[in-house]
């Protein structure tokens, strides 16, 4: 049986620039710089698809379309990758593929899998998803640690559900 | 800074500022050898590290395009970066997670004890253990290895509970091993906090690196001159067919022509075979010190895999030190088992990031979601072990070329079914372990780039059979060294890096020696 989680609380290096701030509410693709809401919608059907986290507000990949966008702007290659991708998914079936239930969008991403702007998206949405400290909180992982001490003091070998080795056997 | 001219021919120069590279301009440096050391990658400092795996990973890694072909993993999943290493002052030393290991005597002789293995280039080393044994005392006492000197062993953290149980429960040797990280303060260093980010540059400076512990040493003896952002292109030679210059492009991208005495490369692996490679010349038509056709060959990179798993509980396994762990039973040479070699088993720890990243690259969907939410209970362990030399896996160069004019190396690697062996073998050691410890679910993670880089410039006894001679200089070009990886005759099956600096170490007094008798 698992026991009741506690949520982490997680921290960015302080040195770092923060994650991109998203919108809330529906107008939340009007900021981008290179995507327009219809491809930015189709994008964030797409990073829900391919990790369905039940528990992450669609905020979290919201972040995740705002990365995209910036990774587009500074590079036009990534920006052509991105827009042939989403002409892939959206001409795969008569519907956008936003509007899509999520057996038709899942066969619809298991048939571009293997090609170039598929794994363009695909990786650049675990690079970006899993890099975000409100994920990390979710799924219990700290992250910097080096201004706060280490984990030193702070839980480096906490695990009581194991017998502790003992000096001498290990 | 000590200066050295242009045209000054009197200095070494050395290639690279890693491992290898850095130790040997210390080392030679210390002995009174002028040396100029060209570096690509920037001078950081601890201010300038972060506590991020892919900031950290963007600040350090050498992201200069390769290529890949054959049936390794790396060149489906990592296509253009099969290879991992850093770029930056220190090398892959400011990155690596300290695994300090020595190889084993009969590692050393692995054609002798391993017999004639169809469709490898198996040779033994033109060195013994015995040979080697006094400059692992030395690399081990300058960089500060646990279980050595007197040094107590890292303290057991949460993912190492989680090993030393299942093995335990299964009758395995397990330790937290060897690791060039101050378990105590430690020359002028600091004891290990346990913040789990020595592969992000180590703010604290716990952990030995060229950068904290062989550069400013080398520097201070007045003897050095470290040339960060300096790109080596070319390796020039006189009409004698001895190394002369070396020519490089700074960070203003105005290239340069620096004369010398000797030349050494440290670039890890693949790029001093590039290196070598491209720098090919009417006397030398197949690269310099290729007269025999194998720099470039005989390319290794350990049979290197993790297996993560889940268990009820929370792990927290990005708690502490990432690679504190060890089993050894396997490391024997075995044949009963199916595969000639052996390999180590060690801990592996990785932040969220990175093992979303890495647990397997193209996975998604639900099934994975349901894995990595749970990282939490996640728990890592990790193998490194022999694969077998063969002539066709190599560095060689493509027809594109890079910002700087030089061909993009494509290295090509096809699995040896010796290889595939002691993977499969090894899936199942790690799991059982972890199952012993009460896994509900194993992941068999595929080999991340290749971070044990070895062999592609191999020293053997005989100059047909290899490109360096036993003291890492090569056959063909006398004045012509090589101080990484890539030197390594086999790869044995330990972390590399210990056997680079322990050669580094004795390559100094060689080179040191033939110096002061006028014969280099
Ligand atoms: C994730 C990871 C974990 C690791 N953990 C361990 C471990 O626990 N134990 C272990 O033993 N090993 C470990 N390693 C491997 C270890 O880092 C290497 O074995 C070691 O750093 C190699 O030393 P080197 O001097 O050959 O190369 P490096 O340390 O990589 O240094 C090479 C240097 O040469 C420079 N260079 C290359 N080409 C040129 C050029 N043309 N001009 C100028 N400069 C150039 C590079 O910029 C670089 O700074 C790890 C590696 C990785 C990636």
């Amino acid at each position: 049986m698992s026991e009741p989680v506690r949520p982490a609380i997680a921290h960015r290096d302080p040195k770092l620039p923060p994650l991109p701030d998203v919108p809330e509410g529906p107008d939340w693709a009007g900021g981008l710089k290179v995507f327009d809401a219809p491809m930015a919608t189709a994008l964030l059907a797409v990073t829900r698809t391919l990790y369905p986290h039940q528990g992450l507000r669609e905020q979290i990949y919201r972040r995740v379309i705002a990365r995209f966008d910036a990774a587009a702007a500074a590079s036009p290659v990534v920006a052509q990758g991105f827009a042939a991708f989403v002409d892939g998914v959206n001409g795969a079936m008569p519907l956008p593929f936003a509007e899509l239930s999520e057996g038709f969008r899942e066969q619809v991403l298991k048939r571009l899998e293997g090609t170039a702007a598929f794994t363009l998206v695909q990786r650049l949405t675990v690079r970006f998803l899993y890099d975000d400290v409100e994920v990390w909180e979710a799924f219990g992982y700290e992250g910097a640690a080096v201004h706060l001490g280490g984990y030193v003091t702070r839980g480096f070998d906490d695990l009581d559900w194991l017998p502790t080795p003992q000096p001498g056997d290990y | 800074m000590t200066r050295y001219e242009h045209d000054d021919s009197g200095v070494v120069v050395i290639i690279g500022s890693g491992a290898g590279g850095g130790t040997l301009a210390h080392e030679l440096a210390r002995r009174g050898v002028e040396v100029v050391l060209l570096e690509a990658g920037k001078h950081l400092t601890a201010e300038d590290f972060v506590n991020d795996e892919w900031a950290g990973y963007e600040m350090l890694t050498w992201l200069d395009k390769r290529t890949a072909s054959g049936t390794w993993r790396a060149a489906k999943d990592h296509p253009t970066s099969p290879s991992w290493s850093c770029q930056v002052v220190g090398g892959t030393s400011v990155h690596w997670s300290a695994c300090c290991y020595r190889f084993a005597e009969h590692e050393l002789r692995a054609r002798t004890v391993y017999g004639d293995i169809p469709g490898t280039t198996l040779i033994d080393w033109p060195l013994t253990l015995a040979e080697l044994e006094p400059y692992y005392d030395l690399a081990e006492t300058k960089m500060g290895v646990t279980r050595t000197n007197g040094l107590p062993p890292l303290p057991p953290n949460n993912n190492f509970k989680v090993m030393h149980a299942g093995a335990k429960a299964l009758g395995l040797t397990v330790s937290t091993g060897r690791h060039a990280i101050n378990s105590i303060p430690y020359d002028g260093r600091p004891a290990t906090m346990q913040d789990g980010f020595t592969i992000t540059g180590d703010k604290v400076g716990s952990r030995w690196s060229t950068l904290n512990v062989e550069i400013p040493r080398g520097l201070a003896t007045g003897k050095l001159e470290l040339r960060p952002q300096a790109r080596a292109v070319r390796i020039e030679h006189d009409d004698g067919g001895k190394a002369s210059a070396v020519v490089y492009v700074d960070a203003q991208g105005v290239t340069h022509r620096q004369k010398a005495r000797a030349v050494v490369l440290a670039g890890n692996c693949v790029e001093s075979s590039r290196l070598l490679l491209h720098s090919a010349s009417a006397r030398f038509p197949q690269g310099l010190a290729n007269g025999w056709g194998h720099v470039g060959r005989h390319y290794l990179r350990h049979v290197v895999q993790t297996v993560w798993s889940i268990f009820d509980k929370p792990v927290n396994m990005h708690r502490g030190e990432l690679m504190a762990g060890l089993v050894t039973d396997y490391l024997p040479h075995d044949p009963g088992r199916g595969f000639a070699g052996g390999y180590l088993i060690e801990m592996n720890s990785m932040g969220l990031p990175t093992t979303a990243a890495f647990l397997d690259p193209g996975w998604w969907g639900r099934d994975f979601v349901s894995v990595i939410e749970q990282y939490r209970n996640m728990a890592g362990i990790f193998m490194t072990g022999e694969d077998m030399p063969q002539a066709g896996n190599r560095v060689t160069l493509t027809d594109e070329l890079d910002a700087f004019g030089v061909p993009v190396a494509n290295i090509h690697y096809d699995d040896h079914p010796n290889d595939l062996r002691m993977r499969n073998h090894g899936y199942k050691a790690l799991t059982a372990i972890h199952k012993a410890a009460g896994a509900k679910r194993c992941v068999e993670a595929p080999a991340y780039p290749a971070s044990h880089n070895i062999g592609s410039n191999r020293m053997a006894a005989n100059a047909e059979d290899g490109v360096l001679d036993g003291n890492g200089r090569a056959w063909e070009v006398p004045n012509l060294f090589i101080a990484d990886g890539s030197g390594f005759a086999t790869g044995g099956a330990c972390n590399p890096t210990l056997t680079i600096v322990a050669l580094a170490i004795r390559q100094a007094e060689f080179m040191a020696g033939e110096m002061a008798a006028g014969a280099l």
